[in-house]
């Protein structure tokens, strides 16, 4: 907690890194051909080395949000700027092609592969990535599963298999990191443990990124900056800069009044 | 679908089991490997003992009626012992059942390399479905003897003929349970494998592969069936070896015995491929499912 370890939140100046502009997209059903708009002109800017986090009610986009900068969905319209660590920019729009940068996702299930060991499972993202596959040991030791790297994740806790997602995202060495609601799906002692975890490999190795969740005491947490979101067409409601250094406690009663300011956001 | 298989695979081995002690290999016995053991055998009562049951009802049946007619068109169970003991001590029988083997396996192997790529494609693209979907269906529903007759008028005596009759006959049933696995397999895993950029080797060994293995093996195991009837057929028309060719040559002697021996050591090797080989593969692949039982 000492000021010489904490790291302060980055300058306001940091350059843009993930650059959501004038973003359109619009969902038809399959079945009755409705068509839904969960985009319309939707900018949206994380700063390099910035821990953006995303909150709303479902239903508002926030994990369509997440896919359109994962690539896992193409915009209809508008552009999506990312840049890499050199600053080069990569823009995905209509048309231009599915450019993606260095991904670490964490979604709310672990989606490990259950045939192979938790180790192998590490190891695939690495080698994919072009990282030597040796890293998956150090990188489930840092989420202290060491002990368990041989096992099949079947046999794991629920955390445990969190943890194992927690460290494959951050093995491949991400330019950018996604948390789709990571911590939703635990129960509350463990979702804690967790986000403790996160705190600590995110102090350690700082990253950009970004974090959609419903749970505002988790945004007030883990987040530099807040953004609360409105649905159909998905809109900024408000936005917050939390602004205490890392690494902070879940019991620090600064982050409770960012939680309340949230939820009062969220009305 | 991983329920059904775990519990298929708790049953199966009940009939399949090998009687105690058997294996020359078994490691050493471990209280593990004891307990294994003893739950074999208890297995083994439970399965075997009606299969035993059915088999000595057949059997004597079979003898009652013999011996009651008195006809030489269905002779007693000691001639047919007879029969069969003489055809397995010839060394034709393992030519024949090495030819027919060979062209299943070949024709097989052609089914299930076509059937893994139509019906992941199947699975994947709107277009590839709607392309093969009338394929599928007209070849589900095509008799086995179309194809048997139609292989023999194309190809004659050629390895070819039969190798094609057993493709086109095993491949609509494995790529419509291939397509099925496709579809099941989990979105969330594709969506994992795209963002951390498998390529498409690390997606097929690690991700689809596995995922469709319960679909594979059911589908090889309805393609084979459907393999085992047509060659039978092939070999009878237009061929001049295999089981269905010697199970011709003792129809045409009138000898019932050797139609009956010859059926029946074909049906056994059938049921020590699907019980010995089909079945501790998939118990060998799926090892990963046992680790959460434990």
């Amino acid at each position: 907690m000492n000021g010489a370890e904490a790291t302060q939140a980055p300058a306001a100046g940091a350059q843009p890194y993930v650059v959501l502009d004038g973003v359109g997209k619009v969902f038809t059903s399959t079945r009755t051909g409705e068509r839904e708009t969960v985009f319309e002109d939707f900018t949206l800017t994380v700063r390099q080395g910035e821990l953006v986090a995303v909150v709303g009610a479902s239903g508002t986009g926030k994990t369509t949000l997440l896919h359109l900068v994962a690539g896992l969905e193409e915009p209809d319209s508008g552009e999506i700027r990312l840049a890499d660590g050199t600053g080069r920019q990569r823009i995905r729009s209509p048309g231009a092609g599915s450019a993606r940068n260095r991904l670490g996702v964490v979604f709310q299930q672990p989606r490990l592969l259950d045939w192979i060991s938790v180790r192998r499972n590490v190891e695939l993202a690495l080698t994919s990535a072009g990282l030597d596959p040796a890293g998956a040991a150090r990188a489930l030791a840092d989420v202290g599963l060491a002990e368990y790297a041989d096992r099949y994740p079947s046999v794991l806790s629920g955390g445990q298999r969190q943890r194992a997602a927690v460290a494959r995202a951050f093995a491949v060495e991400p330019e950018l990191i996604l948390l789709d609601e990571p911590f939703s799906a635990l129960d509350q002692l463990t979702a804690r443990r967790l986000r403790l975890l996160l705190q600590e490999l995110w102090t350690a190795r700082p990253r950009t990124g970004l974090l959609v969740t419903h749970n505002p005491l988790e945004a007030a947490f883990l987040a530099d900056r807040v953004i609360v979101l409105d649905g159909r067409p998905a809109r900024v409601r408000a936005e917050f800069t939390v602004g205490l250094p890392r690494p902070r406690s879940p019991e620090d009663p600064q982050i409770f009044a960012r939680h309340n300011e949230i939820l009062a956001a969220l009305g | 679908m991983t329920h059904h298989t775990t519990a298929m695979a708790e049953v199966r081995p009940a009939t399949a089991a090998p009687p105690p002690g058997a294996g020359s290999g078994t490691p050493p016995a471990t209280a593990r490997t004891r307990r294994t053991l003893s739950r074999r055998v208890r297995a083994f009562g439970r399965g075997a003992l009606p299969v035993a049951a059915f088999l000595l009802v057949l059997v004597g049946g079979w003898q009652i009626v013999a011996v009651r007619s008195g006809s030489v068109l269905i002779p007693d169970v000691p001639a047919v012992w007879s029969a069969l003991t003489d055809i397995v001590t010839q060394p034709l029988f393992y030519d024949s059942l090495g030819a027919t083997l060979l062209r299943v396996g070949l024709g097989f192997a052609l089914a299930f390399v076509t059937a893994v790529v139509v019906g992941i494609a199947m699975g994947r693209v709107e277009f590839v479905r709607r392309f093969f979907e009338p394929a599928v269906l007209i070849g589900l529903t095509v008799p086995g003897l179309v194809w048997a007759l139609l292989c023999v008028i194309w190809f004659g005596v050629s390895l070819t003929n039969p190798v094609v009759a057993v493709a086109l006959s095993a491949a609509p049933a494995l790529t419509l349970s291939i397509y099925q696995g496709t579809r099941a397999t989990d979105s969330a895993l594709r969506e994992m494998a795209h963002v951390y950029r498998f390529s498409v080797w690390t997606s097929l060994r690690y991700l689809w592969l596995p995922s469709l293995l319960p679909a594979l093996f059911s589908g090889a195991r309805l393609g084979l069936s459907l393999a085992w009837k047509v060659i039978v057929l092939v070999e009878m028309f237009g061929m001049s070896s295999g089981v269905g060719y010697e199970l011709n040559n003792q129809f045409a002697a009138q000898n019932v015995a050797g139609v009956l021996s010859w059926t029946l050591l074909f049906a056994a090797v059938l049921a020590v491929l699907e019980y010995g080989v089909l079945q501790s593969l998939e118990r060998r692949l799926g090892r990963w499912r046992k680790a959460t039982a434990v």
